[in-house]
């Protein structure tokens, strides 16, 4: 970038969102209270004070807040037991993936460990125990994770009858998810996944060129042309299938306008992307200076949604989509996810862990199935990972909308993207005041 | 600055909800009427079914009499017998061998051939006939029992423990057109059959859905059209009905303010016309129901009933959406219970009383008014018994409130002081201090004793109303205990829940008062006594001024000894509170009749009141 030119949107909000209170943040005219998650219009003169508050920290913000009429909440401690009753399920049906993408968290599907399969009693088991555990009226969701989960097909069919089965006799509701690389779905499978409704997401990291450099089979060749194939098989059932893809954002695939736009292309009516932080191989994860480029581009990306929307017509691009529907649900979190808290993994080997990323890997173990789940550990884990526990983050104003980030991430990298993070939620917050003053019925649509 | 932001999100509106799991199972408080009627798992056989099969390898039916007249097939009719399809005989006991021989000999190829009935059964040398005699014209002619009653001589008969011995004597005989045993019996020696086995389990003898057989369907016409109510479970009729409309903040709809609390027909047919209150009568009911067929296809619109509400769908408010109160401690609970939920049930019950003290007794109708109003004697009587009944209820709330207290206490959780029984009313309302007066808004008109004019009777209707904030008291507290499960001993919260769903019914029962007496609004005195409230220091006032304070000394030395778990003293305590309602109560209805004189209203506050002299 030329030095006298002037400087990026994304360098503009990554600097506006830099934490100047752990009490509240200002966007134009949007404040945000940071721990209660409420969010306020002030005019002129209120966000003037706010502003001045803010220069002068926690102290100067406090004070402008109570002016406004508002109250800087203090943190609250983590809850008591963080953990609710585990309700939903990833199966990592196959430790092995027919590709071979550079940057993926289970290294080629098998986690740094042999390649392997689930067995059918692991995947009986895992759901009997799941389901049992539920009271009758409940509900639970059951992932087919990898590897490729398509690799184990059989297993998948024998065990989503069997969950329907057992969660039939116990008035239990069951859904049912995927996440495929999309290059082995038949008309066969396509049919399957929408008799029993799946929601499938298809990795997919852009266009043709793109994808074939990121995401090549084992032995080298492209893959774009079969999950095309596979992709246009799923949407034939696009009202029995909650189809959308999800794009991982390395240092190669950058360009997101025109990745989204491929995959509109396509077919998705729903892309999301999501930085690739962590790499087992190290290749592949973005770097510091990669963050202000992908800012851009996803700030590109929200403007182009938000024309459209603010206009009565659709857009792909889910992540503003679901920043905005956050931030108007206002429930400020403890985590960012639902990792050990009503979620777990189980592998092929029948041990638990706190999500499909932490398969094999000692820091999110579970318990398994011989010996059951290990609640104690949820329970401990939680409370450690808490947001309230992370020296960072209590510092921060975007805590309650971030939960910390990911668990696996923070915990094998650390938190190199907190300016990003800030950048796109400052981004977010101005969009979310347009939005619910021009577009208020859309909050109401579901998402 | 001009007043603080509202927030646009949803933050801090909303809360989690408080049920991210379903409810499991009924609370211990649950009553019959509060059961999910139409689907309920009480009764799940019929009884009778278990004795078809009470004799090894047969297989009875009891016939009743048909509606034309006994027809001589009435009684214990066998239907099968058959050796294969009983697994009793895989067993090895002596008596089923020969039994077996028997069924599968000459006595079995006789039973395959006609209708065979149970003649007698005879055990420990008693022997019961299945028929009665009649001796006509130096003729004896047999009355076979009908099925029920041969069932009940079945039921009496003992299973022997003895395994090896065939106790049981039975013999079949088959019958003439009149009904008359003919030919020779076919006598067999066994056992009852044990209906449950070692492991408590019935025998697979039974087939699946034999011992449902002779039930009801739920959802069919059987619905409409049950003869003998013999449900699983209570059979919903009248229910309240989902509101229609535009709902208001009290819950009801802009359309029509009673729909809420009117009960209607469950089994109605179902149109756009607006649901109408359930007629009194069966028959009246009818014409509004669906016909039998017409049920078996429209069996969808018939909603399950939940607490006497029919549910169509998910509710989209949340239960405990506008909370009087949140509730921060328990030393919270325990003070509103203290100064403002407990007098409220005081205050409330004894101002019923007083309005029920106000009507004139059925009796006191006179034989000319009679025949004006033929009808007021029996309007009387309702409005007195509907008024008296919400009064005790409240009197079982204000006890309800008194326990929560002092089982709060047992459990450790009462500030400096413990439990002291609260029975008291409510401070007068405070005065006006420009004007001096006491205000006359609801809530202090409520508290005032006042006899039952339409207008009394229009505020008791307003205070009772759904979701009116005094109706609403104890979701606060539902709420608090809810979200502290484990700090509190066993069994407060479904007390809680109990005060806070009982009452909905004041409501109705005081519009329905209210109805009856709104006929006679041009000669109220047909209908009220002519009654003054007596100044508080009025001598003709002190003995029931005495018995009320013999009332409430009794119950708080009874409150006292449940506190203290001394059930014998609660006991006598409350049969001297007893004794003490009882000639309160002949006192108060002899100042209020007055006997020619005016009437007197027992200033029943008196006994909280500072004497004046004292200020």
């Amino acid at each position: 970038m030329p030095r006298d030119s002037a400087p990026s949107p994304a360098s503009v909000a990554m600097d506006a969102a830099r934490p100047q209170s752990a009490h509240a943040h200002l966007a134009g005219d949007l404040a945000l209270v940071a721990e209660t998650m409420g969010l306020y219009r002030l005019d002129d003169t209120q966000a003037a004070t706010l502003a001045k508050g803010l220069l002068d920290g926690d102290a100067g913000t406090a004070a402008a807040l109570m002016q406004l009429g508002l109250t800087a909440a203090a943190l609250a401690p983590p809850p008591d037991n963080p953990t609710r009753p585990v309700r939903a399920l990833a199966l990592t049906v196959s430790q092995t993936c027919n590709l071979a993408c550079v940057y993926c968290y289970a290294s080629g599907g098998n986690f740094g460990g042999p390649d392997g399969r689930m067995s059918w009693d692991v995947a009986r088991q895992a759901i009997d125990t799941l389901i049992g555990d539920t009271p009758p009226g409940g509900g639970v969701k059951i992932a087919f994770m990898g590897g490729e989960p398509l690799v184990a097909r059989d297993l998948i069919h024998r065990a989503v009858r069997h969950a329907r089965l057992r969660a039939g006799m116990r008035a239990v509701a069951v859904g049912f998810s995927t996440t495929t690389n999309g290059t082995l779905i038949t008309e066969q499978d396509a049919a399957f996944l929408a008799e029993h409704r799946f929601a499938v997401t298809v990795s997919l990291d852009g266009s043709r060129a793109t994808n074939d450099r990121l995401r090549p089979g084992r032995g080298g060749q492209g893959s774009f042309d079969r999950v095309a194939a596979g992709v246009a098989r799923l949407s034939r059932h696009a009202d029995r299938i909650a189809l959308s893809a999800r794009v991982t954002v390395t240092p190669a695939n950058l360009d997101l306008d025109d990745t989204i736009s491929a995959l509109a292309d396509l077919g998705f009516s729903s892309v999301g992307v999501s930085p690739s932080i962590t790499s087992p191989t190290g290749r592949g994860a973005l770097q510091p200076a990669d963050f202000t480029a992908l800012l851009d581009a996803m700030i590109r990306c929200g403007d182009s949604w938000l024309e459209a929307v603010l206009n009565g017509r659709t857009h792909p691009f889910a992540n503003l989509a679901t920043a905005l529907r956050e931030l108007h649900q206002g429930r400020p979190r403890s985590h960012a996810c639902g990792a050990a808290r009503d979620y777990l993994a189980v592998d092929a080997s029948g041990a638990y862990s706190a999500c499909h990323r932490f398969v094999n890997d000692p820091l999110g173990k579970m318990g398994d199935l011989s010996g059951g789940i290990d609640h104690k550990a949820r329970r401990t884990w939680l409370d450690e990972r808490s947001v309230e526990r992370q020296a960072p983050c209590t510092r921060c104003w975007a805590r309650r909308l971030c939960g910390g980030g990911c668990h696996q991430e923070v915990l094998h990298a650390g938190r190199p993207a907190c300016d990003f993070v800030r950048g796109w939620l400052h981004f977010s917050m101005s969009a979310y005041s347009r939005m619910i003053e021009h577009r208020p019925d859309w909050f109401d649509e579901p998402g | 600055m001009g007043d603080a932001p509202k927030p646009l999100n949803r933050a801090a509106t909303t809360c989690p909800p408080a049920y991210p799991e379903p409810v499991l199972g009924n609370p211990a408080s649950t009553l019959m009427e509060s059961g999910v009627g139409n689907c309920y798992p009480g009764l799940e056989f019929d009884l009778r079914q278990l004795d078809v099969r009470f004799f090894p390898g047969l297989t009875f039916e009891f016939l009743g009499i048909e509606p034309s007249g006994p027809d001589g097939t009435q009684g214990a009719h066998l239907v099968n017998a058959d050796v294969e399809s009983d697994p009793i005989f895989e067993e090895d006991a002596g008596w089923l061998g020969t039994l077996k021989q028997q069924l599968n000999g000459p006595e079995g190829a006789a039973l395959g051939d006609g209708e065979w009935y149970l003649h007698w059964v005879e055990q420990y040398g008693k022997r019961i006939a299945l028929y009665d005699f009649d001796v006509f014209q130096n003729a004896v002619h047999m009355i076979p029992y009908e099925g029920e009653t041969c069932w009940w001589v079945i039921r009496s008969i003992e299973a022997d423990q003895d395994p090896d011995t065939a106790d049981l004597t039975i013999a079949l005989t088959r019958r003439d057109a009149a009904g008359q045993p003919v030919g020779n019996p076919v006598v067999l020696r066994g056992k009852r059959r044990r209906y449950l086995d070692g492991e408590g389990m019935i025998p697979d003898v039974y087939r699946p859905g034999e011992l449902t057989a002779s039930m009801c369907s739920p959802w069919t016409h059987d619905f409409r059209d049950c003869a003998c109510q013999y449900w699983a479970s209570n059979h919903p009729d009248i229910v309240l009905g989902p509101v229609r409309g535009p709902s208001l903040e009290d819950g009801t709809s802009s359309d029509d303010p009673a729909q809420a609390v009117t009960f209607i027909d469950w089994m109605r047919r179902r149109g756009s016309a607006r649901d109408v209150s359930v007629a009194s009568t069966l028959e009246r009911a009818r014409a509004e129901q669906y016909d039998p067929y017409e049920m078996n296809l429209r069996w969808q619109e018939l909603d399950f009933v939940l607490q006497g509400e029919e549910t169509d769908g998910t509710p989209t408010t949340p239960p405990m959406a506008g909370l009087r109160h949140a509730y921060a401690s328990t030393a919270e609970v325990i003070q509103d219970l203290t100064e403002e939920l407990a007098p409220l049930e005081f205050t409330l019950s004894m101002v019923y009383l007083y309005a029920y003290f106000s009507l004139r007794a059925p009796d006191e109708v006179t034989s000319d008014q009679r025949r004006a109003w033929p009808d007021l004697a029996d309007d009387l009587r309702a409005a007195r018994q509907t008024l008296l009944s919400v009064a005790l209820s409240e009197m079982t709330h204000m006890r309800w409130v008194n326990q929560i207290l002092w089982t709060l206490d047992r459990a450790g959780h009462y500030p400096e002081g413990g439990y002291v029984p609260v029975i008291q009313p409510f401070q007068p309302a405070y005065a006006d201090p420009v004007t001096g007066l006491p205000p006359d808004d609801l809530e202090a008109r409520v508290r005032k004793l006042r006899p039952a004019t339409l207008s009394a009777l229009a505020d008791f209707v307003e205070v009772e109303r759904p979701a009116n904030p005094l109706d609403s008291e104890y979701a606060g507290l539902v709420d608090h205990l809810r979200r502290n499960p484990g700090t509190y001993p066993p069994g407060l919260y479904e007390l809680a829940v109990r005060i806070d769903s009982d009452g909905v019914q004041h409501y109705q029962k005081f519009r329905n008062i209210r109805e009856l007496l709104a006929r006679y609004e041009a000669h109220p005195l047909l209908v009220l006594r002519d009654i003054e409230l007596a100044p508080a220091d009025d001598a003709a006032v002190k003995p029931a001024l005495g018995h009320l304070q013999d009332i409430v000394g009794a119950l708080k030395d009874g409150y006292d000894a449940e506190h203290l778990d001394d059930m014998p003293r609660a006991e006598a305590c409350i049969l001297r509170s007893r004794d003490a309602m009882r000639a309160f109560q002949a006192e108060a209805e002899r100042l209020a009749r007055g006997d020619g004189v005016k009437g007197l209203g027992i200033p029943f506050f008196a006994l909280w009141e500072v004497p004046k002299n004292a200020t």
